[in-house]
C-alpha cells in the first residue's frame, strides 16, 4: 500500500492525474493546507490573482482557449463567494470551469463559522454540478468526477468544496479510476434517429431560402470542417451568433454575418424571409430572435444541439437533431446532396444596406480594429468585454481563424475580458493576445495587471474610452429620453497607472496615431495598454429595441423611439 | 393542453441531489401543486413525485432538465389521468362526545378510519386522489379541524409505461 497523503496532497496528486498544469487561485484561511501542498507539485502553477473573481474569468477564458477544463481556487466565506460571477458566465456560456473552495472544519459547518458560506448552496443554480468532500476517502472519486462532469457533453461550471480538515486528513490515494459512477449520464448525450437525419437532409435539398445559423457549439465541438463543408456542398449563407463568431471564417463568400438585436439589417432580413434556419449548437437566445412571435415566420428549423432540453425550448423545431455539432454535422453530410443557393444569395445581397456612418471624427472603431487586424496578420485572439465596444469588435473584426473570438455572452459580465485575457494567453503563449474593454468594463477588474507583471501574463490591453458607460447611455438615448443617469463614467490617467505598474501604456487620440500605439504595444516584450479616445456619443447600429421583431430595427440617430 | 401531470423522479437519497432536483423545479418556475419524495426498495434511491398543472410540452422539458442532474437516475412524466394518484392526510378534528357519532358517519362514508381516539380530539387518516381527499376535508368542516397534514401526491403511470421499462423502476 503506498504511503498515506494528506487530503491536500491528493487533491494536488488527482489535480496533475486530470491533467491540470494551471491554476488561477488566492489563499486564505481554510484553504491554508492545500497551499501547504503546493510547492510539493511542481507540475502545477498557480497564479495569484487580485481578486477571486478574476480567477474564475482567467480559468474560464484558459478553457475556452484550450478546450481543456479551466481551474480556480478560493478559500471559503468571501473567497468562494468572489468567485460566483465568474461561474454564472462559465456556466451561461458552458465552459469547462472547475471551482475548488476550502471551507470550515465540518464541524463547524452549519454554525456560522467565521468565513463559512454555504458555496454549494449559492452556486447551486449556476453549476452542472457540486460535491462538498465528506470524508478524505472520497476526495480522489469526488475531484475526478467533478471534472468528467465539467467537460463531458454540454460542458459548465463545478463546484469542488473541500472542508479544512477534509485536506489534512490522510489516505492512500489509488490514481485516476476508470470512469464508474453515473456512467449512464453518457446515454444521454444521444445521437440522431437515421429518419430525423433523412428528413433534415430532405428539408436541405428542397428549400428555396436556407440559412445556417451557427452557434457556440460549432466552437465546442470544433466542426469547422464539417460545417465549411456543409455551407460548400448546398451553398447555403452561414450566419454566426455573437459564440459562434470565429467557427466559420469571415473571408468566405458565404459567410453573413452577426444576427439579432445589433446584427446587420441583410442579417435579420434573410432570417426574416428564410424558409429554412439550420441552427446548429445554439439556443436561439432571446438576443438572437427578439420578440420570438414575429421570429422567422415562414421558415422550418432543423435544429443541432447537444442538449434535448435546448430543442423546442424557444422556437418551434421541425426536426430536432439531438448530439454532439461535429458528430451530427457528419451524419447529415453523408445524406445532404450538392445544390446551389444562388437567387437565394443575390436576394440576400440586395438586402445589404451601406453602412451607416456612426461616428463623427476620425478615430473609429472600425479604423482601430482594421489596424490591429492589419498588425498582427489576423493571427491573434481578441477577448472582447461587454457593451458597444463588444458589438464593434463582434461585427467589425474579421476573424478567419477558428476560436479567436473570446467573449461572455449569455451572462454579459462586465470585466471579464481583462482576467479573462490573462486565462487565454496562458493557454496560447507566442500568440498576441487583446482584451479589448470599455472604460467601464476595464474599470471593472484593472487590479489584474498587478498579476500579468508578477506572473509575466503579455497581455495587450486596449479601452475604448467614450467617458460613458456607452450601452447604457445608446439606451437612455433611444429609450429614456436622454437622461444620461449615472453613465458619465471619470477614467484615470491610463498612460500614468501603466506607468505606476511598469507596464508600457500608449494614448491615441487621433487615427494616424493608431499603427504606431498597436505596433509598439505588440512589439513591447510584456503586458502592454492602449487607450483609444474615441467619440463620447457614439452608437452601436443596427439596433433591434428589446422586445420588437428582427423586421424593426433602428438604423441611425435619425429614428427615435 | 394544461392539464394535472405527474413528475417522476428516480435519484440518489441524499439531501443535495433531493435539493438540486428540486431547485431546478423552481428556478423552472414550474407550476408546482404538491412534492412528494420517499425511499424505494431500493437502497439508496428515493422516488420524487412532483405534480405539475401544466401543458405536455412543459413537463417534458422539465423531464429532459431533471435528467442532466447528477444523481438523478431517471425522470418521466404521464397525465395524471394516465395513472394512479394517491394522496394521504391525516385530519386532527374536536371530537365532541355529543357529535362523535356524527363524526364517525363522515369517516366510514368516506372509508377513512380514526386513527387516534383522545378524548379532546380525533385523528382521522384518508387516502385517496386529491379531489377526495379535499372533499373529505370539506365534510370534515362541519366539525372543529384543528390541523391538517397531507402528503402530497405519489403517482404510477398504469401498464408498462416508458418509466417501469428501466431496470433501476424501483
Amino acid at each position: 500500500m503506498a504511503e498515506p497523503l494528506t487530503g491536500a496532497q491528493i487533491l494536488c496528486r488527482a489535480l496533475l492525474d486530470e491533467g491540470v498544469d494551471l491554476l488561477f487561485g488566492y489563499p486564505g484561511g481554510a484553504i491554508m493546507p492545500f497551499y501547504h501542498a503546493l510547492p510539493e507539485y511542481p507540475g502545477l502553477r498557480h497564479v495569484l490573482v487580485r481578486h477571486e473573481q478574476a480567477a474564475a474569468h482567467a480559468a474560464d477564458g484558459y478553457a475556452r482557449a484550450s478546450g481543456r477544463p479551466g481551474v480556480c481556487v478560493a478559500t471559503s466565506g468571501p473567497g468562494a463567494t468572489n468567485l460566483v460571477t465568474g461561474i454564472a458566465t462559465a456556466h451561461m456560456d458552458n465552459t469547462p470551469l472547475v471551482a475548488i473552495t476550502g471551507q470550515v472544519p465540518r464541524a463547524m459547518i452549519g454554525r456560522d463559522a467565521f468565513q463559512e458560506t454555504d458555496i454549494i448552496g449559492i452556486t447551486q443554480p449556476i453549476t452542472k454540478h457540486s460535491r462538498l468532500v465528506e470524508d478524505v476517502a472520497e476526495l480522489a472519486d469526488a475531484v475526478h468526477e467533478v471534472f468528467a462532469v465539467a467537460r463531458e457533453g454540454r460542458p459548465g461550471p463545478v463546484v469542488l468544496d473541500v472542508p479544512k480538515d477534509v485536506q489534512s486528513q490522510k489516505h492512500e490515494y489509488a490514481g485516476r479510476p476508470a470512469r464508474g459512477a453515473d456512467d449512464a449520464r453518457e446515454g444521454l448525450l444521444g445521437v440522431p434517429t437515421p429518419t430525423a437525419v433523412v428528413e433534415a437532409a430532405r428539408l436541405i435539398a428542397r428549400a428555396e431560402r436556407p440559412l445556417v445559423m451557427a452557434g457556440h457549439g460549432v466552437i465546442l465541438s470544433g466542426a469547422y470542417g464539417e460545417l465549411r463543408e456543409l455551407a460548400e456542398r448546398t451553398g447555403i449563407p452561414v450566419i454566426s451568433t455573437l459564440l459562434g463568431i470565429s467557427g466559420f471564417p469571415e473571408s468566405h463568400p458565404l459567410h453573413l454575418g452577426m444576427p439579432g438585436m445589433h446584427g446587420e439589417v441583410h442579417v435579420n432580413r434573410a432570417i426574416q424571409q428564410a424558409d429554412l434556419i439550420i441552427g446548429v449548437g445554439l439556443r436561439f437566445d432571446d438576443r438572437v430572435t427578439g420578440n420570438l412571435a414575429a421570429f422567422a415566420r415562414g421558415a422550418k428549423v432543423i435544429h443541432i444541439e447537444l442538449d434535448a432540453s435546448e430543442i423546442g425550448k424557444n422556437v418551434p423545431v421541425a426536426v430536432g437533431l439531438v448530439g454532439d455539432a461535429r458528430a451530427v454535422l457528419g451524419l447529415l453530410l453523408e445524406a445532404v446532396p450538392r445544390r446551389h443557393c444562388d437567387d437565394w444569395r443575390a436576394e440576400i445581397e440586395s438586402f445589404v444596406r451601406p453602412r451607416v456612418e456612426s461616428f463623427r471624427g476620425d478615430l473609429s472603431p472600425e479604423g482601430i480594429l482594421e489596424e490591429l487586424e492589419h498588425e498582427t496578420a489576423g493571427r491573434c485572439t481578441v477577448v472582447s468585454d461587454v457593451g458597444q465596444h463588444q458589438m464593434w469588435v463582434a461585427k467589425l473584426f474579421r476573424y478567419q481563424r477558428p476560436n479567436t473570438h473570446i467573449t461572455s455572452g449569455g451572462l454579459g459580465t462586465m470585466g471579464f475580458a481583462v482576467p479573462a485575457a490573462m486565462g487565454v494567453a496562458l493557454a496560447r503563449p507566442g500568440e498576441p493576445v487583446w482584451a479589448i474593454s470599455g472604460d467601464g468594463g476595464f474599470q471593472m477588474n484593472m487590479q489584474e495587471i498587478a498579476t500579468m507583471v508578477q506572473e509575466g501574463i503579455p497581455v495587450k490591453m486596449a479601452i475604448f474610452n467614450n467617458g460613458y458607460l456607452g450601452m447604457v447611455r445608446q439606451w437612455q438615448q433611444f429609450f429614456h429620453g436622454r437622461r444620461y443617469s449615472a453613465t458619465p463614467i471619470w477614467s484615470p490617467d491610463y498612460v500614468r497607472l501603466a506607468e505606476a505598474y511598469g507596464i508600457a501604456g500608449y494614448r491615441v487620440e487621433r487615427a494616424d496615431q493608431v499603427t504606431g500605439a498597436v505596433r509598439a504595444a505588440l512589439a513591447h516584450d510584456g503586458p502592454a495598454l492602449v487607450e483609444f479616445l474615441i467619440e463620447q456619443e457614439a452608437n452601436v447600429f443596427p439596433m433591434i429595441p428589446p422586445g420588437a421583431s428582427l423586421s424593426e430595427p433602428i438604423e441611425s440617430e435619425a429614428v427615435s423611439v | 393542453m394544461m392539464t394535472p401531470r405527474a413528475v417522476t423522479v428516480l435519484l440518489e437519497d441524499r439531501l443535495i441531489t433531493f435539493n438540486r432536483a428540486v431547485g431546478l423545479i423552481r428556478r423552472r418556475n414550474l407550476p408546482v401543486r404538491s412534492i412528494a419524495v420517499g425511499p424505494t426498495v431500493t437502497p439508496g434511491v428515493s422516488r420524487l413525485t412532483i405534480m405539475i398543472h401544466s401543458d405536455e410540452a412543459t413537463a417534458e422539458r422539465a423531464v429532459q432538465h431533471l435528467q442532466k442532474v447528477v444523481g438523478v437516475r431517471e425522470a418521466a412524466a404521464f397525465p395524471a389521468r394516465d395513472g394512479v394518484t394517491r394522496e394521504l392526510a391525516l385530519v386532527k378534528v374536536r371530537a365532541r362526545g355529543d357529535r362523535y357519532a356524527e363524526l364517525l358517519d363522515v369517516v366510514q362514508l368516506y372509508h377513512a378510519s380514526v386513527v387516534d381516539d383522545n378524548p379532546e380530539a380525533a385523528i382521522v387518516e384518508l387516502t385517496g386522489s386529491e379531489a377526495f381527499v379535499l372533499s373529505c376535508i370539506r365534510a370534515l368542516e362541519r366539525f372543529e379541524i384543528l390541523e391538517v397534514a397531507r402528503s402530497g401526491a405519489v403517482a404510477l403511470e398504469a401498464g408498462v409505461g416508458e418509466a417501469a421499462r428501466v431496470p433501476a423502476n424501483v
